[in-house]
């Protein structure tokens, strides 16, 4: 790895922020031998952890060109179904390690490579992030509704709790023993296997060129399958190993793989030697943290960010490396979109209006009945929409990947609490949108650097260290005492957060949000956006300044999102941190993109699907469907290998030919049925005459008025 | 005798549009023939859709007189089909001792591949813990025709050997191949016009918008191909 001066600065400027803040909130704990000893062999058997944890993330990305987002939740998954086996149902653990490691593990992953890998293969990058992140989502569920709630369940350690030997005056168990050698062994063997055995070098030349691999005689599809058996089974290995250290709770087992992202960024996501190193780094700074440092009240968290701030500060300091995958551009796909008429769109906001008012004046007959549902869902609905409107302009217009919406959005919600949080004056929400601005800016900073998936990790570590760090304060967020945020005072009225008039306050405001971002669209910054999205580079020869524009768009959606958060707190009256977590923004990112990024409409979608997940699981009461809210946007977002476009797309194509001033609709209609008689039309003209019947009949399916009469002369010639 | 290769009335293309009209073209047992022509003749269409790569919607790719229509890339390669793609037809995050271990699916053991790779490619030995995207162009294509030059394939398909290359290092490529073909190999060799080829080739091809124009002798094909560009 060459580094520059510029990485050298980074990294002394980080090493030197380590130990000043490791002087200001030292414990005074005696350093010795034993003490320093202990740290040791806790922070090694750590680091081992996440060696294992990590060395699988690495693996996959470079046998698959993916970067697995769901690996944590799949070793989880598989850490679950060793569990039922070996203590559920007591088979003896070598048989049950061996069927879920060797058998289960493996099978899932080439299930996985044929269901949904092997569809994302040349697919833009946002698409197979997000994805994988559905992925992520779609096990967490599927574990949850397998295995119902935090049941005490214990994975025992291997070989007993008590058991183990005296090393520098700690009891080393042989669970955590165990846990050391097989990263060791692991790191040892991965390593002979990606470089020395032909299967190895096969995974990494798929990744490098599937066309070629099958030139030289081996063949793709069977290597991708076990590149993809050998990523879950490594997944497995350390699922099982976690579980006992970690316990055996879904949130917890998925994101301590989370944490080890920061491992494999330390590796580059591609050397697995400097993926252990990192690993131990990792693993010895947070047992350094916990045994010599002690910090304040609100950053007693501050270890267990050490990952998230690690992860941040590689990806931004070290030279990224990149494999060179063909065919995975993260260009986005070809695009013919109709840039909406601000007519169009308040006409839309309009008619959500009217439909909201009816609605919740209980005009419209059996919604209330079959939903089940007060008016609060739907000020719920709006809200959410509200949240995802601001990854509308950012994600879907200036292809900047963030999946930090919630921590905009709690920053929101915390500024109204502290400037209008008494009074509930509308002001307040103004407020909360331009004090969260700069912070958006702040996260542009990383993505003035970062493209793709760096800069999605650096997103989800922002909004880990949002969830760990910022909301703990207890100046910041503090849940005991009691703070409460009033109504809303608008225009003279006072409007409950759970009310009818909230809700219609809600809508307006989306429906202004969606009119004012589609003029913003049509501006020059909408079309800067979209020139940064297409490319970079050409943006930047066109004069176009790739750190102003970044900054705006960062900015304006952290607005909409903080925006969004204040309306949040209004209707929840009191906050708590653990309303704005990572793990909860995510199905908020999951669900726009499934209905289509690029549109505003898709953020309705969106919150009306946040809604129904809840209502269908309500109406129907089985018990099975307890994860739904996970499970569903997680099962959305795998389905769009299927249809990449977005529902709302789909949606959009259907309905606009029905309405009256849509001409240009209903013509690409006809355009579309008459492509799909392309096979028909076939070679006609070039290998066989092309008749006046043909043009009779091509007319009329694209609905052309033949006003010139055709002359003998032309039909005589017998084409064109 | 049956031929090496046979195409019959071949037609193949792209999402449904045909881009070779009905290719007929014969190749002999130990035979070198260069298919020309300018771009978007469907050269590189007809290597891939013999090589496996394309599945023809018409007509018939034979090979020792066994219809092979259909049959995966990788099958074919292991029965003796080596395609040497366009570009650089090398992995780029493999190192060049990599690239050759690739060439092993072939049923030749890795020893054998190296030694022979090294021997006549002396500087891939030099470079072998190099990764192969780092390679100069020239070191990349030899790494490539490496594959070819030991693995013993029964007919060896070349694309645009020369395209972007050193003069010097094209000359010495078809010194390479000037060596397989006195060995027996049948070739088919694709390039633009490239004059270098005519000096191996046995037969040259002439394709335009997918379909073959003129057959002839190499020095008759390089004169036309003069007066064509020169209007002599």
């Amino acid at each position: 790895m060459k580094l520059s001066p510029a990485n050298y600065a980074a990294i002394a400027l980080t090493v030197a922020g380590a130990i000043v803040m490791s002087a200001l909130n030292w414990s005074g704990r005696p350093v010795s031998v034993a003490t320093v000893g202990s740290m040791l062999v806790v922070g090694v058997t750590l680091g081992s952890i996440y060696a294992v944890s990590a060395s699988g993330l690495v693996v996959v990305y470079t046998t698959t060109g993916v970067f697995n987002f769901a690996q944590g939740a799949m070793g989880m998954y598989w850490a679950f179904v060793y569990w039922e086996l070996r203590f559920n149902r007591n088979w003896p653990a070598p048989i049950a390690i061996g069927l879920v490691v060797l058998v289960m593990a493996p099978l899932g992953g080439v299930v996985l490579d044929r269901l949904v890998m092997r569809r994302l293969r040349g697919t833009p990058l946002v698409l197979q992030l997000m994805v994988t992140v559905g992925l992520m989502l779609g096990f967490m569920g599927l574990a949850a509704t397998q295995w119902k709630g935090d049941r005490g369940r214990n994975a025992q350690p291997f070989f007993g709790r008590s058991g183990g030997f005296e090393l520098l005056g700690v009891n080393v168990t042989w669970h955590r023993f165990t846990t050391i050698c097989v990263a060791v062994l692991l790191a040892v063997l991965l390593r002979l296997l990606l470089h020395r055995s032909r299967i190895g070098v096969a995974m990494r030349a798929v990744v490098d060129s599937r066309s070629l691999t099958s030139l030289t005689g081996a063949n793709p599809e069977i290597i991708s399958g076990l590149a993809w058996a050998l990523g879950s089974s490594l997944a497995a290995v350390a699922g099982i190993l976690i579980a006992p250290e970690s316990g055996l709770v879904v949130e917890l087992l998925t994101l301590v793989v989370v944490d080890a992202f920061a491992a494999a960024a330390v590796g580059r996501l591609q050397s697995l030697p400097l993926t252990f190193l990192g690993a131990m780094v990792l693993g010895i700074g947070q047992q350094f943290m916990r045994s010599f440092l002690d910090f304040p009240g609100g950053f007693s968290n501050a270890d267990r960010a050490l990952p998230t701030i690690l992860l941040f500060v590689v990806v931004l300091a070290l030279p990224q490396a990149k494999l060179h995958v063909r065919g995975t551009a993260s260009a986005a796909s070809a695009r013919i979109r109709r840039v909406t008429p601000l007519s169009d769109a308040a006409l839309g906001g309009l008619a959500l209006i009217v439909v909201v008012v009816s609605w919740s004046g209980g005009l419209v007959p059996f919604v209330d009945e079959w939903t089940g549902t007060g008016v609060n869902r739907g000020v719920t609905m709006m809200i959410t929409a509200i949240i995802m409107l601001s990854l509308v302009p950012l994600t879907g217009w200036a292809g900047q990947v963030n999946f930090a919406p919630l921590a905009f959005a709690g920053f929101g919600a915390v500024m109204f609490l502290k400037v209008a949080g008494d009074s509930g004056q509308a002001w307040g929400l103004l407020m909360a949108a331009l004090l969260t601005a700069p912070v958006g800016a702040l996260m542009a900073l990383p993505a003035v650097r970062l493209q793709g998936l760096y800069l999605a990790l650096a997103s989800m570590a922002f909004a880990r260290g949002f969830e760990l760090l910022f909301f703990t304060q207890s100046s910041v967020i503090d849940s005991g005492a009691g703070e409460r945020i009033a109504s809303l005072h608008f225009a003279g009225w006072q409007l409950d957060g759970r009310g009818r008039g909230y809700l219609i306050f809600l809508t307006v405001v989306f429906a202004a949000g969606v009119v004012g971002l589609i003029a913003l669209k049509r501006s020059r910054y909408g079309r800067r956006w979209m020139a940064i999205h297409d490319s970079e580079a050409a943006a930047a020869t066109l004069g176009i300044s790739l750190v102003e524009t970044k900054v705006i768009v960062f900015g304006i959606s952290a607005a909409i999102a903080g925006f969004g958060g204040a309306l949040f707190g209004i209707q929840q009256a009191t906050l708590n941190p653990s309303q704005f977590t990572l793990l909860l923004g995510l199905p908020i990112v999951l669900l726009l993109v499934v209905g289509g990024v690029a549109y505003p409409a898709a953020a309705l979608f969106g919150g009306v699907n946040t809604i129904l997940f809840i209502v269908i699981k309500e109406r129907l009461g089985w018990s099975w469907l307890s994860a739904l809210e996970i499970l569903g946007p997680g099962l959305m977002a795998v389905a769009m290998v299927v249809n990449t476009r977005g529902a709302v797309t789909d949606m959009g194509r259907a309905f606009s030919p029905l309405l009256p001033w849509r001409q240009d609709a209903r013509e690409q209609l006809r355009l579309g049925h008459a492509s799909s008689r392309e096979d028909e039309i076939g070679e006609l003209g070039l290998d066989r005459p092309f008749t006046r019947d043909h043009v009779n009949d091509l007319d009329k399916h694209l609905g052309i008025v033949d006003l010139i009469p055709a002359t003998p002369s032309a039909e005589s010639r017998g084409g064109l | 005798m049956t031929p090496m290769l046979e195409l019959r009335d071949l037609r193949a293309g792209y999402g449904g549009i045909d881009v070779l009209h009905g290719i007929d073209l014969t190749i002999a047992s130990g035979e070198v023939v260069a298919l020309l022509g300018p771009n978007g003749a469907g050269k590189t269409t007809a290597l891939a859709t013999i090589s496996g790569q394309i599945s023809p919607s018409g007509g018939t790719v034979s090979l020792m007189g066994h219809n092979v229509n259909g049959v995966r890339p990788d099958r074919l390669a292991r029965a003796g089909v080596c395609l040497v793609p366009e570009g650089r037809g090398v992995f780029p995050n493999l190192t060049v001792r990599e690239n050759l271990i690739m060439s092993t699916y072939t049923g030749v053991s890795i020893s054998s591949i190296e030694e022979r790779a090294y021997e006549l490619f002396p500087r891939l030995g030099d470079r072998r813990g190099q990764t192969a995207g780092t390679l100069s162009g020239g070191e990349q294509q030899m790494l490539a025709m490496s594959r070819a030059m030991t693995t013993d394939p029964a007919l060896l398909l070349l694309d645009e050997l020369s395209m972007g290359l050193a003069p010097m290092i094209v000359a010495e490529l078809y010194e390479r191949v000037g060596e397989l073909a006195q060995k027996g190999l049948s070739i088919l060799i694709v390039e633009q016009f490239a004059q270098a080829v005519l000096g191996v080739a046995d037969r040259a091809v002439v394709m335009v918008n997918g379909e073959i124009r003129t057959v002839g002798a190499p020095a008759d094909i390089s004169r036309q191909l003069a007066e064509a560009y020169l209007g002599g």
